[in-house]
């Protein structure tokens, strides 16, 4: 535990950081909503009229004049946002002892890698959850304070669930870059260009109908804000592509961190 | 049972040599010494030792044990200074003394106690903002304060003033009396002089030779310093068993190995002021492996 805790201690300052972040990003998104619910219909015939627009700003097929609705807008960035909080805090965790040369202290105490990956995985799943918790309480007050209708929390509920899937992904390939890498400088570098490279495919997937199947290859697909709102229910598929990549990446930083020689 | 026992240890980086076939004993309560010079493959063995790095072949053990599979294990008796030592910013030193003290079974705050006074260190202090000699001082004091059975010492004295320096070498001659074996690596020989009873002489990833410290010095040369009143002609002093002449104006020095009636013949024909004959120091005996 003590590793792990040490960790949790360490990270406290930015987990508040990006906490904070995170509400004001709700905060301020919604703030524009009151213009856009004052404009009534005419934003979402805008929107109709530009299909390219919005793929891009991932406002096909719901309802902008609803609090849920541009909630949903919103989503996707705070799903970008806490995607690239995990990624880093995956490379980073690992990679820092060596980076920070920390590594011939911690490795010369009674430890096995495995422990130590263990450890860490622990404690930035914490982090994520944390993060995730804070952006639940502050998307469900903000959306609350403007929505009319009826209440959004379970469907917002339902959003943090999926990002929390996202995050695990991510936090996942930044431990895999890290624990593989044996150059500690390029694990985050490497984490968040596959990241944006997701979140680019995704893009280009919501305004091109050519080759749907690529969807799997981006978890921002996984669990779209659109769908979940229309449907109200995560696709199980998803979840189990979901937890495959997670294992995937996992067992592969578990393996390698414990083979391979440190780089010091 | 030896407490460090390699066996064709090798390592090789890529294909850059790291070292080749190391073949190493340390009994229980050996202050054993490791020298070379920079790149010769002394902290690649040490390395090896705390598994921070994985042979490519041959193995190695400590307390019985490999250390590849019961790394772990064995390092809750291993205490451990690393030539640099880097520690994690934002912590003071108490916090990464009791961090470090949480690694191990048992209670180590009357240990802490008693080194952090010995080493005259503030633990209120944050790390970032100490002097390096005062860092390595944390490094001496997280390496010790579990009571391990095996130290293993990497370039220890970088950094620490001679007055720090002979309290840290009395705390580990302390430690030793208590039985504790002491693995010191080094490319200052006179540290390695002053501690070890043994020594292994690496260069170029190879042994080259272990010898007791009290044979090496007394291996059958003789340093010889002559004061002249007047200057002697060159070429006096070439002859076989002779090396490292050295002739500066009315003074002459140089290392004989062979027997002595032939140098000290030769010194009778000429008009000295002053002759010391002495025991050759272990830079010079160092010097002589690696020629």
């Amino acid at each position: 535990m003590n590793i792990v805790l040490r960790e949790l201690k360490a990270h406290m300052k930015s987990l508040i950081a990006w906490s904070v972040g995170m509400f004001f990003l709700v905060l301020l998104g919604m703030v524009k909503y009151s213009g856009f619910a004052a404009s009534g219909q005419s934003a979402n015939d805008l929107f109709k009229g530009l299909p390219t627009l919005a793929a891009l700003f991932g406002v096909q097929s719901v309802d902008l004049t609803t609090a849920i609705g541009f909630y949903s807008v919103l989503f996707l960035y705070i799903l970008v946002m806490t995607s690239i909080h995990a990624s880093l805090l995956g490379a980073e965790i690992i990679s820092k002892e060596e980076q920070d040369k920390t590594a011939e202290f911690l490795f010369a105490k009674p430890v096995t890698r495995k422990h130590v990956v263990t450890s860490k995985l622990l404690a930035s799943f914490i982090n994520i959850l944390i993060l995730n918790l804070a952006t639940l309480v502050s998307s469900v007050t903000v959306v609350a304070a403007y929505n009319k209708g009826e209440s959004a929390t379970s469907t917002i509920l339902l959003l943090m669930v999926g990002m929390f899937f996202v995050q695990l992904i991510f936090l996942s390939i930044g431990m895999a870059a890290a624990a593989i890498s044996k150059k500690p400088k390029l694990a985050a570098p490497a984490a968040t260009s596959l990241l944006l490279a997701t979140f680019f495919l995704s893009l280009w997937l919501d305004i091109t109908s050519k080759l749907p199947d690529l969807k799997y290859l981006t978890p921002f697909k996984y669990f779209e804000a659109k769908t979940i709102i229309n449907n109200a229910t995560l696709n199980p598929l998803y979840i189990i592509i979901s937890l495959g990549i997670i294992a995937v990446m996992l067992i592969a930083a578990y393996f390698r961190y414990s083979s391979r020689d440190l780089s010091i | 049972m030896k407490v460090i026992e390699t066996n064709k240890l090798t390592k090789y980086y890529g294909k850059a040599r790291g070292i080749i076939d190391v073949d190493l004993g340390i009994e229980k309560g050996e202050l054993f010494g490791f020298i070379g010079p920079n790149g010769a493959g002394k902290s690649t063995t040490i390395r090896i030792l705390l598994s921070l790095i994985y042979p490519t072949s041959g193995s190695a053990k400590i307390l019985g044990k490999d250390v590849v599979e019961f790394g772990a294990e064995i390092k809750q008796d291993i205490g451990y200074l690393p030539s640099e030592v880097f520690y994690y910013d934002n912590m003071k030193v108490k916090d990464l003394l009791n961090y470090s003290a949480s690694f191990y079974k048992k209670d180590c705050s009357k240990r802490i106690q008693e080194l952090v006074e010995i080493m005259d260190l503030d633990t209120s202090k944050r790390i970032d903002d100490l002097s390096y000699g005062n860092k390595k001082k944390v490094g001496i004091v997280q390496g010790l304060l579990h009571n391990p059975k095996l130290i293993i010492l990497d370039e220890p004295t970088g950094g620490l003033d001679p007055l720090m320096q002979q309290k840290f070498f009395n705390l580990l001659k302390e430690e030793n009396n208590k039985g504790v074996t002491i693995l010191l690596s080094s490319h200052i020989l006179s540290e390695v002089q002053r501690l070890c009873d043994r020594v292994a002489i690496i260069k170029e990833g190879r042994i080259v030779n272990v010898e007791k410290m009290s044979d090496l010095a007394k291996s059958n040369y003789s340093r010889f310093k002559l004061e002249l009143r007047n200057p002697i002609e060159e070429g006096l002093f070439t002859l076989d068993g002779v090396s490292g002449l050295k002739i500066e104006n009315n003074s002459v020095s140089f290392m004989f190995k062979g027997d002595i009636n032939t140098v000290t013949k030769i010194i009778a024909s000429i008009d000295l002021l002053t002759l010391w004959v002495e025991e050759p120091d272990l830079e010079d005996i160092f010097l002589h492996y690696y020629e």
